[in-house]
């Protein structure tokens, strides 16, 4: 009896002590600081005093009154729109491209475009503005190949619109990661099928329609809502490199607008309200998407 | 057996997007490494696409190294990595393998609470983090981006591991405790070698993330001498407006891409492994 007791308490205690230092460690860092933001965003606060006024909702109110941060959430959502139909199309086409269609040097291709995703953000967004710098970038050159006149486009300080040249950015950098996921989600559907399918005389692209898109309709879907939620946390990123949410808050998003307004501002509180509005309508967007892309789920036999 | 394209024109047209697509993204390196020896002269004189005038200008190399301070920066990076890939894995493995093999009394909750918290986005947590390190004096500290850093990690740590250490045969380990070894010992001696892929898998997907970290990097540090790569890489672009060293730039670049790339191609398989397995949720 009593060693079937000491057993017990040694097992707790190897539990407690594999799994108590992670948790305090996690809240303290992450779990910790979000709960705060919370707090802070009922606060008006310049974050260089200890001096915090309690205003309730005003943050939020403010919020719905400030046409910047429309503005922004209306770049946010049309980054992501855009990111989705760019980053899945061509993503797709890429995954089926090099696992069905049989073509040479797939295994090099598919190493080469994931490139882009284990370089820094920042120095994608330092490359594209080379690449739309005016005077010695790369596209305003190439445009000059064909016109008599050099072109001097200044493309990233257009009066409104400048938000379509961080898309290319944000797709170029995207493809690789969602292609690798659709890759191994194709592979996974049994072989036996386009056996069958081939033998029947059915083309590639019916194949991709009864086939592959049916079975990997799951894996489009979580990379759908992943490319949804990382862009509402990160498109910060990107955005702030290239313009700064420049020209004239044009190309503001959320983030951007937070950190601008917390860290150069020093309206912490403020920022804090922005913070948890792009918690709510991630979580939000990602109901309604899981709606809307909810489609009868084939099991695979 | 796969019969891949039949008709061979759509076959020429979608191997030459293959192509096309293989170049957008080989290019911009390529752009960078024969920028980066290059003057200010040959940036403005010369077309972007044109080669760099003999001899190379290695110096640009050395007058970031020197000049800007990329050895102090470079060091920074590597230790950052290295100290909060480290404790991050070292945390997640431990409450991963007891997720995985001790089902206790609100485990199931517990992994939910590790998962759930993926989901919540960390510009959120940007503005308490500072206010947190600072009143903890861990601001401008490589303590302070190890600790911070090792949290951002964890919960993708212990998700991926949950999965494989039950994936791991369970025989090795009852006979571990037949003969008489502890928890910790078997932990220890005989969990963690047979784990090791799945620990370097998610390590390396951690050094990718982490070596190009620049939002908490920003926030979490200002004074110069203990930037990481990005954090400089944003400065350096940002003064590029009234200091113009095009040259030194692209080396800075290059330095802060070329380690990530070496990592890639030595872990190519890993890390698609990896992704492949955090991705499925």
């Amino acid at each position: 009896m009593k060693t079937s007791g000491t057993a017990k308490w040694q097992r707790s205690m190897f539990i407690a002590s594999f799994t108590l230092p992670t948790l305090i460690f996690f809240c303290t860092f992450t779990i910790y600081p979000v709960i705060k933001a919370l707090y802070y965003s009922f606060f008006d606060w310049s974050g260089m005093s200890d001096h915090m006024d309690f205003i309730g909702l005003q943050n939020f109110k403010d919020m719905l009154h400030d046409p910047i941060v429309w503005q922004a959430l209306g770049n946010d959502y049309f980054l992501v729109a855009g990111k989705i139909v760019g980053i899945m199309l061509l993503a797709t086409f890429f995954a089926v491209a090099l696992t069905r269609f049989g073509f040479k040097l797939s295994g090099f291709f598919r190493s080469i475009y994931f490139i882009p995703n284990v370089i820094s953000v920042v120095v994608i967004g330092v490359l594209w503005n080379f690449i739309y710098n005016p005077q010695i970038g790369f596209l305003n050159a190439f445009l000059s190949l064909f016109t008599k006149e050099p072109v001097t486009i200044t493309w990233l300080g257009f009066t409104s619109h400048t938000i379509w040249m961080l898309l290319p950015p944000s797709i170029w950098a995207g493809i690789g990661f969602y292609m690798i996921l659709l890759v191994a989600a194709i592979q996974n559907v049994p072989d036996s099928l386009y056996e069958a399918a081939d033998l029947e005389g059915a083309n590639q692209w019916h194949q991709f329609c009864h086939i592959t898109l049916p079975l990997v309709w799951e894996q489009m879907k979580v990379s759908i809502i992943n490319i949804m939620m990382t862009t509402l946390n990160g498109s910060f990123v990107i955005v702030w490199i290239m313009t700064e949410g420049g020209p004239d808050n044009t190309t503001q998003v959320m983030g951007s607008y937070l950190y601008q307004m917390a860290f150069r501002q020093y309206h912490f509180g403020f920022g804090a309200a922005i913070g948890m509005l792009i918690m709510i309508s991630s979580l939000i967007t990602t109901v309604v998407m899981q709606r809307l892309l909810h489609r009868e789920t084939v099991e695979m036999s | 057996m796969n019969f891949g394209l039949r008709n061979p024109v759509a076959k020429t047209i979608f191997y030459a997007i293959l192509v096309v697509w293989g170049l957008a993204v080989l290019y911009p390196l390529a752009w960078t490494a024969l920028d980066a020896l290059k003057d200010n002269a040959q940036f403005m004189g010369n077309a972007p696409w044109s080669l760099p005038n003999l001899p190379l200008l290695w110096s640009n190399f050395s007058y970031v190294w020197d000049r800007y301070n990329f050895d102090s920066y470079f060091v920074n990076s590597l230790v950052i990595t290295a100290g909060s890939t480290v404790l991050g894995l070292l945390l997640s493995a431990s409450t991963a393998y007891v997720l995985a093999r001790y089902p206790f009394r609100g485990s199931g909750a517990l992994y939910l609470f590790y998962i759930a918290s993926m989901m919540v986005p960390f510009v959120l947590a940007l503005i308490p983090l500072f206010f947190l390190m600072n009143s903890l004096h861990l601001i401008n500290t490589t303590l302070g981006m190890i600790l911070v850093y090792a949290s951002s990690v964890l919960a993708f740590g212990v998700f991926v591991l949950v999965g494989f250490f039950k994936s791991l045969p369970k025989e090795l380990e009852e006979s571990a405790v037949i003969d008489g070894a502890s928890y910790y010992g078997t932990f220890f001696r005989i969990m963690l070698p047979l784990s090791q892929p799945g620990l370097v898998t998610v390590a390396i997907i951690n050094v990718l993330n982490i070596w190009n970290e620049y939002v908490v990097g920003t926030v979490l540090i200002n004074d110069p001498r203990h930037y990481t790569l990005p954090v400089e890489i944003g400065v350096m672009q940002a003064e590029m407006q009234y200091r113009t060293e095009w040259g030194p730039l692209f080396a800075a670049l290059l330095i802060t891409i070329v380690p990530v790339l070496v990592v890639y191609i030595l872990f190519q398989r890993k890390i698609a492994s990896g992704i492949t397995a955090g991705a499925v949720k």
